[in-house]
C-alpha cells in the first residue's frame, strides 16, 4: 500500500500555478523529492499535510484523506520544515519536548522522550542550551527531533540539509540513513540535491515547474540495473572491453574510466579478469548509479515542451509607395 | 592447568531509535500544553533572567502595596488605620494590568509568527482554534492573577485583621462577589483587547507600543475633543465611550457604587454603569473578532 498518493492535485498562489494537476504515489521506504527550487516541493508536502487547501485534486496520506481528517494526519506524520522555524530562546530539550506534548505525550513522557531524541540526533548536553545560538546544523538536528519525537509513521523532511556544512551534510544523511534502518519509519525527503537522494533514498520523484517528469526506483531512474563500479584495467582498450563483455558485464567508455555493470558480482568479474589476463587493475571504485543525467534530461524535455514556438519572422508590410 | 578465571562481563547498550509505546492524551493535552509554555514565556520562566524583569516588577507592583499594608496591621494591630479601599486599590491594580496586558499578549503571540514556529506547532493536530484558545487561556490566568489575587488578599487580610472576621464576613460578602466580578471583567476584557493588538503586530515592541498609544491617546483624545467642544455639539456625550483607558475605571466605580468624578468626562456624559459594562463588552466581541480573523489568517 502506497505511504502517500495524490490525484490530480493542482495549487495556485496567485498568478503563479505551483503545481498542475500532478499524479504522485509515495512507496513505503524513502523517497526523494527533487527538483530545482520553486519546482513546487515544499507545496506538495505542505498539501500532503493538509496545511493548504488544494484548488483541484484530491491526496490521501496513511489510509486518511487529506480534505477529511488532516489532523489524524498530522499525528502520524513527522514535518521537518524548510527554512528557520525555531524559537530562539527556548532550550532545545524544552521545545522538543513542548512539541512531543503537541503530539499527545503527558509530560513526563515527554521530557523523557526529548532528552532520548534529542541524544539520539547528537544533541548531547547543547540540548540543554538555547536554539538561538546554534549553527544551522545544530538547528536542522532540533528540527529533525522535533520531527521524530512524536514517533511518527512517516516523516517528511523538506529540504533537511539546506545550509549545511559538508561534514554536517553528510551527518544529516547518515541520520535519516540510521532513522530508516532502525525504526522502520517511510520518509519523504525534499531537496534540490541529486546526491543526497542518491545516498539515502529507495524512490525518486522529480518535479520541474509544478508537474511530476518521473517516479521511479533510484535504479530505474539512473537507467541502469545495478550500481556499477568504474574500473581502470590495462589501457581500458578495445581488447580489455571485450574481455569485460565477455566476462557478463556491459561496459560503458566513462571519461578516463569504463562503468561497467549489469551483475551483482561485478567487482569479482572485474577482478577475475584482471588476473586471467595479467592487465594492471588501477581503478575499481563503486560508482552510485546516476540521477543527475535522468533529471537533466527530463527537465530539458519538459522545459522545451513548455517553451512557446519560436516567434515567426514578421510578414513585411507592403512598402508604401511614396504619393 | 588452573582453569582460567572467568571475568565479570558487561556490556554498553546503545538502544538507538526506539518507538514509543507509552500513554497517549487528547487534544485537551496540546491546548494544556500551549497554555503551560505560554504562562511560562509571559512570566520568563526557565529563559533569560532579563526576561523576568518586567513581569515579575508588575507583580510585585500589583502584590507589593497589599502585602506591605497586611504585613504593617499584623504587626502594629489596627491603629495603623484605614487602608485604600478596594476601588482604590483597584485603580492600581488597573495601571499593572494594562501594563501587564501590553507587554504579555505580544510575548504570547509576536514570536511565534516572527520566528516562524507555527511552520512547526501546525503540523502537529492543533487547529486555529486550539492555538487560540490556548493562547487565551494562558494569558487569562496571569492577568487573573493581577486583577484578582492582589484585591483577594486585601479583603482576606481586612477579615483576618478586623475584631471579629466573622463579622467582617458578614458585612463585606458582598465586597469579595465585587472583586471577583469586576476583577474577572477586566481580566477578559484586557486580555482579548491586548491578543487582538498583539495579532496585528509581528515585532513584540510595536504590539506593546500600539496597546499602551490606543489605550492613552484615545482617552487623551476623547477628553480634548469633549472639553473643547461646545455643548450644543449633536452626540458629544458619546466620547465618554471613546475613551478606552476610560471605561475599565468607570466601570469598577460602578460595582463598587461609587460616584464618576464630578466635572469629569463620564460624569457630565450622563451615562450610568451599566452603559460602561455594554461597552466593555461590545469592545471586548470587537477585539475577538479580529483577534479570530487574524489567527485563522495565519499561515504556517
Amino acid at each position: 500500500m502506497p505511504v502517500a498518493e495524490a490525484e490530480r492535485l493542482s495549487k495556485r498562489y496567485g498568478s503563479v500555478l505551483a503545481l498542475r494537476g500532478v499524479d504522485v504515489t509515495v512507496q513505503s521506504g524513502c523517497t526523494g523529492l527533487v527538483g530545482s527550487n520553486g519546482a513546487g516541493k515544499s507545496t506538495l508536502i505542505k498539501l500532503l499535510l493538509g496545511l493548504l487547501k488544494p484548488d483541484a485534486g484530491q491526496a490521501r496520506v496513511l489510509g486518511h484523506d487529506v480534505a477529511v481528517d488532516p489532523l489524524a494526519i498530522r499525528q502520524a506524520v513527522g514535518y521537518l520544515p524548510e527554512g528557520q522555524c525555531l524559537p530562539a530562546d527556548v532550550t532545545a530539550a524544552d521545545f522538543v519536548a513542548f512539541m512531543a506534548q503537541l503530539g499527545g505525550l503527558p509530560p513526563r513522557q515527554a521530557r523523557e522522550r526529548a532528552s532520548e531524541i534529542c541524544y539520539q540526533v547528537g544533541l548531547e548536553e547543547e540540548r540543554y542550551r538555547a536554539v538561538g545560538g546554534f549553527s544551522t546544523g545544530m538547528q536542522q538536528r532540533v528540527k529533525l527531533a522535533t520531527a521524530l519525537v512524536h514517533d511518527p509513521q512517516l516523516l517528511l523532511l523538506d529540504e533537511p540539509t539546506d545550509g549545511m556544512d559538508p561534514q554536517g551534510r553528510e551527518d544529516m544523511l547518515d541520520l535519516i540513513k540510521r532513522i530508516r534502518a532502525e525504526l522502520g519509519v517511510d520518509v519523504l525527503v525534499s531537496t534540490h540535491l541529486l546526491g543526497d537522494v542518491e545516498r539515502v533514498c529507495d524512490h525518486v520523484i522529480m518535479v520541474h515547474a509544478g508537474q511530476v517528469l518521473l517516479q521511479a526506483s533510484i535504479v530505474e531512474a539512473a537507467g541502469t540495473a545495478s550500481p556499477g563500479f568504474g574500473v581502470q584495467l590495462g589501457d581500458n582498450g578495445g581488447e580489455v572491453r571485450a574481455a569485460l563483455v565477455a566476462a557478463g558485464l556491459e561496459v560503458k567508455p566513462a571519461g578516463e574510466e569504463l562503468h561497467v555493470h549489469g551483475r551483482d558480482d561485478a567487482a569479482d568479474l572485474v577482478r577475475d579478469v584482471a588476473a586471467d589476463r595479467g592487465w594492471a587493475l588501477r581503478r575499481l571504485v563503486p560508482r552510485a548509479p546516476s540521477l543527475e543525467e535522468t533529471f537533466l534530461r527530463l527537465q530539458a524535455a519538459a522545459a522545451a515542451e513548455e517553451a512557446p514556438p519560436p516567434p515567426q519572422a514578421p510578414t513585411p508590410e507592403p512598402a508604401r509607395r511614396a504619393s | 592447568m588452573s582453569e582460567l578465571r572467568e571475568l565479570p562481563t558487561g556490556a554498553i547498550y546503545d538502544r538507538g531509535y526506539r518507538h514509543y509505546d507509552g500513554p497517549r492524551e487528547g487534544r485537551s493535552r496540546r491546548i494544556k500544553a500551549i497554555v503551560v509554555a505560554g504562562v511560562r514565556r509571559v512570566l520568563g520562566l526557565k529563559r533569560n533572567w532579563k526576561t523576568k524583569v518586567v513581569p515579575f516588577a508588575l507583580v510585585v507592583g500589583a502584590f507589593g502595596p497589599v502585602l506591605a499594608f497586611i504585613g504593617v496591621r499584623l504587626l502594629v494591630g489596627e491603629s495603623v488605620g484605614q487602608f485604600l479601599g478596594y476601588p482604590a486599590y483597584f485603580r492600581i491594580v488597573s495601571v499593572v494590568l494594562l501594563l501587564f496586558a501590553a507587554t504579555a499578549a505580544p510575548e504570547l503571540l509576536c514570536p511565534d509568527r516572527r520566528q516562524h514556529v507555527l511552520a512547526l506547532v501546525f503540523t502537529r493536530p492543533v487547529t486555529r482554534g486550539d492555538y487560540l484558545a490556548a493562547k487565551l487561556a494562558a494569558l487569562i490566568v496571569v492577568i487573573g492573577l493581577v486583577a484578582l489575587l492582589p484585591l483577594v488578599i486585601l479583603f482576606a487580610g481586612n477579615a483576618l485583621t478586623a475584631p471579629s472576621a466573622a463579622n467582617y464576613l458578614r458585612h463585606h460578602l458582598g465586597d469579595l462577589g465585587r472583586i471577583l466580578f469586576a476583577g474577572g471583567v477586566l481580566t477578559v476584557f484586557y486580555a482579548v483587547v491586548s491578543l487582538a493588538v498583539a495579532s496585528l503586530a509581528e515585532r513584540r515592541s510595536l504590539a506593546t507600543a500600539g496597546m499602551l498609544g490606543t489605550f492613552l491617546a484615545s482617552s487623551a483624545l476623547a477628553n480634548a475633543m469633549f472639553f473643547t467642544s461646545p455643548s450644543t455639539v449633536p452626540g458629544r456625550r458619546w466620547l465618554t465611550f471613546v475613551s478606552l483607558g476610560g471605561l475599565p475605571a468607570r466601570f469598577v466605580e460602578w460595582v463598587f457604587g461609587q460616584p464618576f468624578e464630578s466635572g469629569s468626562l463620564a460624569s457630565q456624559a450622563g451615562f450610568t454603569g451599566p452603559a460602561y459594562l455594554i461597552a466593555l463588552a461590545a469592545l471586548t466581541l470587537l477585539a475577538g473578532s479580529v483577534l479570530a480573523w487574524r489567527i485563522a489568517r495565519l499561515q504556517p
